[in-house]
């Protein structure tokens, strides 16, 4: 038998079909969906060797008393236990109770997840590791265009640019099918620009690498909008006709020349100058920024600065050009929209709008006045964990925080300093092993749901396989904890009647998905949103003929460069920087247990230079220690990372115990990628 | 905070001057609430005066220059401060107007400093018409409009650039890109003399005369004539523009003439304060423990700890590392610190032929100063070194001056352990042991990833095709 899903990965969710013959399940192509057309990287070809693992959980797990054993248990008693100890937790008031979702999770289980925190359990502490990945773009877009969806345009759009300009994406490691489309652009005659401290195998495809000191990425931005405004390079009439508040940032780009920004960042004027040269002369320029841009104290302000460059030059709007950001999680886009975000309410509805308050609470069922205001991020929920006012107990769907979160040490205290917390999983993760309960929940392949693709595509990920015996799936549980929690409102658990829902709650939001179905997507290789109604076709291009601004213009935001909350000193000289390799995924509780993906283990990838001046050699073992932490692992001695910085993968425990806790003002994304260190042999 | 700088807060901020760090303030001071009039001469609002050069060489449009300064500052223009009453704590402006202060600050920047040629200044009092300063953006406007276009009538052919600092070579180089022939005359023994050694300013001489000027060090230009330019060394120089760019001083006549203690610039403390507790200055007007800086940078930091000051925190200025460079097409100029006079281990590279000079003075392991000519192409690691103050190995400064190994030319062949597809993980050898790209793709999947392994494969295929049939294709 065939199905027809897509990846359990990233945020592509590659088409793929998954053969069942007996009790094999086989991953094949899929030619025909467009953003991979075929194509998989190792992750994806080998996404069913989680499939009977001797690790996965098949029974829920409690445990008695702190610090003893978890022990297998029956999911009544499971339950339970854990309606008990929401209930007594909220005898503290409504916010004693947390949850904490995921960007993995589908939007039906994110949407529930939503609805099970405001109405269920009452409490507006919600939030989600989605608050990690691209939540610093998402605040720029919602300000320079009045939305938030990842790409405007379909993927492969890529391919008829002429310049594509990648800010802090190694796209080639992260999501290889999409270097297929940088590929064609360049056998085409496009030119791909890449800023990144490291020489990575996506800069290897690039005519102009730019490699800047980490958390600089502003000032860059800032320099090449002046480079280009010296050369008259701004399309004057665009900047008349559809955009707002381009004279400060003008002003402000003036302050940056090109001398003052290589000092900076440390690029080179004259690749700076390369840069704006193929810039200001290209009709179709596609910006494009990820995590390298974003993860930063100043990640809002970073991503704008790369949007004002992107508006000056007119491109937003232009077909085959624009700005983008590209989502890292599975369903970091959906998952972002349908309310597992402390501000946010279903069809990315704003919690602090009357209006929207007044919407979704009909279609709950429920009194507005009801509903929770406005809560916390990630960040800040995690580190208000059994305070003196801060929750006692925390529900996680889909998230393995002890790997990563930032400042991760100081976390783990946190969660460990809980009353009772319960994590749902596949595995006994670094999180669920901290757990007083542990439910084991259906994966990828055994359950049906939608998945918002980093394009904005809504695609669906259909059942190809039963379930091991024991398990249930997220949804399960959340309909189940609700009837313990006495709830009134209805917990579905059927996916496709959650969808239903979620389409009425989304009705007239931003994220629009009242006309997308099942079948629709089915049909047509997913739909984009917004799609108001059935008959709409659905929106794969944004800002043709206007911006989701009040006004329909984008807006330039004046920014200007802070840099990093922790900058190098006598005793932490170098920088320490952060990223995924090919054959993981995100904290590894999936992919770390994949039989056929080396599972290497952390390493600290260090220069010659540094490698030298400190006696490490390639292979043996160098310790990096910041303000928080210390981590031990191999040196991989290579020329491609800047001589003044380290990297580390984020895949094990280790990598998050060693970064930053500051948070963007704007976003409160943690600064992941760059803070403080030193490094020994 | 005392009462009386809570009270501060309130108080009028009038600055003397609205260029790049009297601007710097002036937002600074909006920013955080606070009410300050800018007095400036000029005409034009604040604008990024650095960049003339640029401007003068066509490559920095005009326009883009402005900094302009927040909504709510008062900025008034084309207003000239004659004296400062320090009783009354009014400035007196040339229409005999006053305008009192709780705080002045004295942002008057530099002014060009004549050198002693004959025939500068007509009898009227003007410079003659062939003289230009380049300070203003109104002396850049006057110059650009001297220099023409090149197909224009009013077209200058050849321009004398007196001093061969900073400035004059990025004036020289402005010029020669706008094709005039451009003579640079020197005083001192060797170009950049206040920046750089005597060998990086004469491999800089041999790089501005390949870009096609003349230099003449050694040289003073003593008198202006019908004939042209004379110098010292008897040679006339026949001109069609002279450019002034020997220097600048501090303009301190204000605060001279209210009694302010000046030395080479007004004297500051370290919160840039002058002997008179109401008036401080800031950037290139003002002198701090013996030194005035004339850059943007340390004005502008200077800008800051004032606003920070003036807001009743704490806040003081600690004159950190200068790095200059040298802003014109084709002659690639970067000076850290002070190479001429720093103390500590030479570590120098110098290639005369291809006009590249890099110099390092390291004490204690880190980058005290350094001269870069000619090859910039490490500069960006090299400042940050130098502006953290990065203890280096003892390699590192030699390396850091050599350029990145070239890579291999050939490709090596592959080991059959080498990995092709790091998307599916694929060996060398598992790829040659297949017969053909279908198979490659079924049985390894390589390629079938992100597409970069498509051409390595296809060569190892080619290989085991060409050791299969003995024939090379």
């Amino acid at each position: 038998m065939t199905t027809r899903t897509h990846c359990p990965y990233c945020s592509l969710q590659c088409g793929m079909t998954l053969e069942r013959q007996g009790r094999s399940l086989e991953v094949a192509a899929w030619p025909e969906f467009p953003v991979n057309e075929g194509a998989l990287c190792r992750k994806g070809w080998t996404a069913a060797g989680l499939r009977g693992h001797r690790e996965r959980l098949t029974t829920p797990l409690v445990r008695d008393e702190e610090g003893g054993e978890l022990r297998a248990a029956s999911w009544d008693e499971a339950l339970d236990r854990v309606a008990a100890g929401l209930r007594a937790a909220q005898v503290a008031g409504p916010d004693a109770v947390a949850v904490f979702g995921g960007g993995g999770l589908t939007n039906e289980k994110a949407y529930l997840l939503g609805k099970l925190a405001r109405v269920a359990l009452g409490t507006s502490r919600i939030d989600y590791n989605g608050r990690w990945c691209m939540s610093s773009a998402a605040t720029a877009g919602n300000q320079a265009f009045g939305i938030d969806r990842g790409l405007p345009f379909p993927l492969a759009d890529l391919e008829h640019a002429d310049v594509v300009v990648l800010v802090g994406s190694n796209l080639a490691e992260t999501k290889p099918p999409a270097a297929r489309h940088l590929d064609r652009l360049r056998e085409a005659g496009g030119r791909v620009v890449v800023v990144d401290p490291r020489r990575t195998a996506t800069a290897d495809r690039a005519d102009l690498f730019l490699q800047p000191v980490p958390g600089t990425d502003l000032a860059l931005a800032l320099g090449l909008l002046h480079l280009l405004d010296a050369a008259g390079a701004v399309d004057e009439e665009y900047v008349a006709a559809r955009t707002t508040g381009f004279a400060d940032v003008r002003r402000r780009a003036a302050s940056w020349w090109p001398e003052r920004v290589e000092r900076v960042t440390g690029v080179p004027v004259a690749e700076l100058r390369a840069t704006a040269e193929l810039l200001a002369g290209s009709p179709r320029v596609m910006v494009l920024t990820a995590r390298g841009a974003e993860q930063h104290s100043q990640g809002t302000a970073t991503v704008l600065g790369w949007i004002n460059v992107a508006l000056a030059l007119g491109m937003p709007g232009r077909a085959y050009a624009g700005y983008g950001c590209l989502t890292g999680q599975g369903n970091g886009q959906g998952g972002r929209e349908h309310g597992q975000k402390s501000d946010q309410l279903p069809g990315y509805r704003m919690i602090d709008d009357p209006a929207a308050r007044e919407h979704v609470a009909r279609v709950w069922g429920v009194a507005p006045e009801t509903l929770p205001g406005k809560g916390v991020s990630a960040y800040e929920l995690l580190d208000s964990l059994g305070r003196d006012h801060g929750p006692s107990a925390l529900l996680v769907f889909g998230s393995n925080i002890v790997v990563s979160a930032p400042n991760a040490t100081r976390v783990t205290e946190r969660l460990a300093a809980l009353d009772l917390l319960v994590v749902a999983d596949i595995v006994l993760s670094e999180t669920a092993a901290m757990a007083d309960v542990v439910l084991p929940v259906t994966q990828w392949a055994e359950e049906t749901g939608t998945m918002t693709n980093l394009e904005g595509r809504v695609v669906l990920r259909e059942r190809a396989v039963a379930p091991p015996e024991g398990v249930r799936t997220d949804l399960e549980v959340m309909a189940g904890l609700a009837a313990r929690l006495g709830s009134e409102a209805s917990f579905p658990s059927d996916p496709e009647e959650v969808f239903a829902e979620l389409r009425r709650a989304s009705a007239g939001g931003r994220a629009d998905y009242s006309g997308i179905s099942y079948d629709r997507i089915r049909a047509e290789h997913g739909v984009f949103w917004p799609c108001p109604a059935p008959e709409h076709p659905g929106t794969p291009r944004l800002f043709a003929d206007s911006f989701a601004t009040p006004d329909g213009r984008a807006r330039f935001v004046d920014v200007e460069h802070v840099g990093a909350a922790e900058r190098p000193d006598e005793a932490f000289p170098v920088h320490l920087t952060t990223g995924r390799v090919l054959a993981q995924y995100q904290s590894g509780a999936q992919t770390r247990r994949v039989r056929d993906l080396p599972d290497t283990g952390p390493f600290v990838e260090l220069h010659p230079m540094l490698a030298d001046r400190i006696g490490a050699r390639d292979g043996a073992p160098v310790v990096v220690t910041t303000r928080r932490g210390e981590l031990k692992a191999p040196a991989r001695v290579v020329s491609t990372i800047r001589p003044d910085t380290v990297f580390v993968p984020f895949h094990w425990v280790g990598a998050n115990r060693l970064t930053h806790d500051a948070l963007d003002p704007a976003s409160k994304m943690p600064e992941f990628k760059v803070c403080a260190a030193a490094v020994r042999a | 905070m005392s009462l009386d700088e809570r009270a501060s807060l309130d108080r009028r901020v009038v600055v003397v001057g609205a260029g790049m760090a009297a601007a710097r303030l002036a937002d600074a001071l909006a920013d955080a609430g606070r009410h300050v009039t800018l007095l400036g001469d000029e005409p034009h609002p604040p604008y990024n005066r650095i960049l003339l050069s640029a401007v003068l060489e066509g490559t920095h449009d005009p326009a883009a220059l402005e900094l302009g300064v927040r909504d709510t500052v008062d900025l008034r223009l084309g207003t000239r401060v004659v004296d400062i009453h320090r009783e009354e704590r009014e400035v007196e402006l040339a229409d005999r107007s006053r305008v009192g202060y709780d705080a002045l600050v004295l942002a008057t920047g530099a002014i060009p400093t004549l050198p002693p040629i004959r025939g500068l200044v007509r009898p009227d009092g003007r410079l003659h018409e062939k003289v230009h300063a380049f300070r203003s953006l109104a002396d850049c406007e006057r110059l650009d409009a001297a220099v023409g276009v090149s197909t224009g009538s009013t077209t200058a052919g050849s321009a004398v650039v007196v001093g061969g600092g900073l400035l004059g070579l990025q004036v020289a180089r402005a010029l020669s890109v706008r094709g005039l022939a451009v003579e640079v005359v020197e005083g001192g023994e060797h170009l950049l003399r206040s920046q750089v050694e005597e060998r990086a300013g004469r491999i800089i001489a041999r790089d501005l005369t390949r870009l096609g000027a003349t230099v003449y060090t050694g040289a003073r230009a003593v008198r202006l004539t019908e004939d042209g330019l004379v110098l010292d060394n008897g040679y006339t120089l026949e001109t069609d523009l002279v450019v002034l760019t020997a220097g600048d001083r501090p303009s301190t006549a204000l605060a001279r003439r209210a009694g302010l203690e000046v030395r080479r610039g007004v004297v500051v403390d370290e919160r840039l304060r002058t002997s008179d507790e109401h008036i401080y200055a800031i950037g290139d007007c003002a002198q701090r423990g013996g030194t005035v800086t004339g850059f943007v940078p340390p004005a502008w930091e200077q800008a800051a700890v004032l606003a920070r000051h003036l807001a009743g925190e704490e806040a003081s200025y600690d004159p950190g590392r200068h790095v200059v460079r040298l802003r014109a097409t084709g002659l690639d100029v970067a000076v850290l610190g002070d190479p001429v006079h720093a103390e500590g281990e030479v570590v120098e590279v110098t290639n005369p032929v291809v006009g590249s000079h890099r110099r390092l003075v390291v004490d204690g392991g880190r980058i005290v100063a350094g001269t870069l000519v000619g090859d910039l192409s490490r500069i960006g690691l090299i400042t940050q070194h130098f502006d953290r103050g990065t203890v280096l190995g003892a390699n590192e400064p030699g390396l850091l001056l050599m350029p990145d190994r070239a890579t291999a030319a050939a490709e090596p062949q592959l080991p059959d352990d080498a990995e092709v597809c790091s998307c599916a993980g694929v060996s060398a050898g598992a790829v040659r042991a297949c017969a053909s790209l279908d198979e490659v793709r079924a049985t390894t999947r390589a390629t079938t990833g992100c597409g970069g392994c498509s051409d390595a494969v296809r060569r190892l295929l080619d290989t085991r095709s060409t050791l299969l049939e003995g024939t090379p294709r």
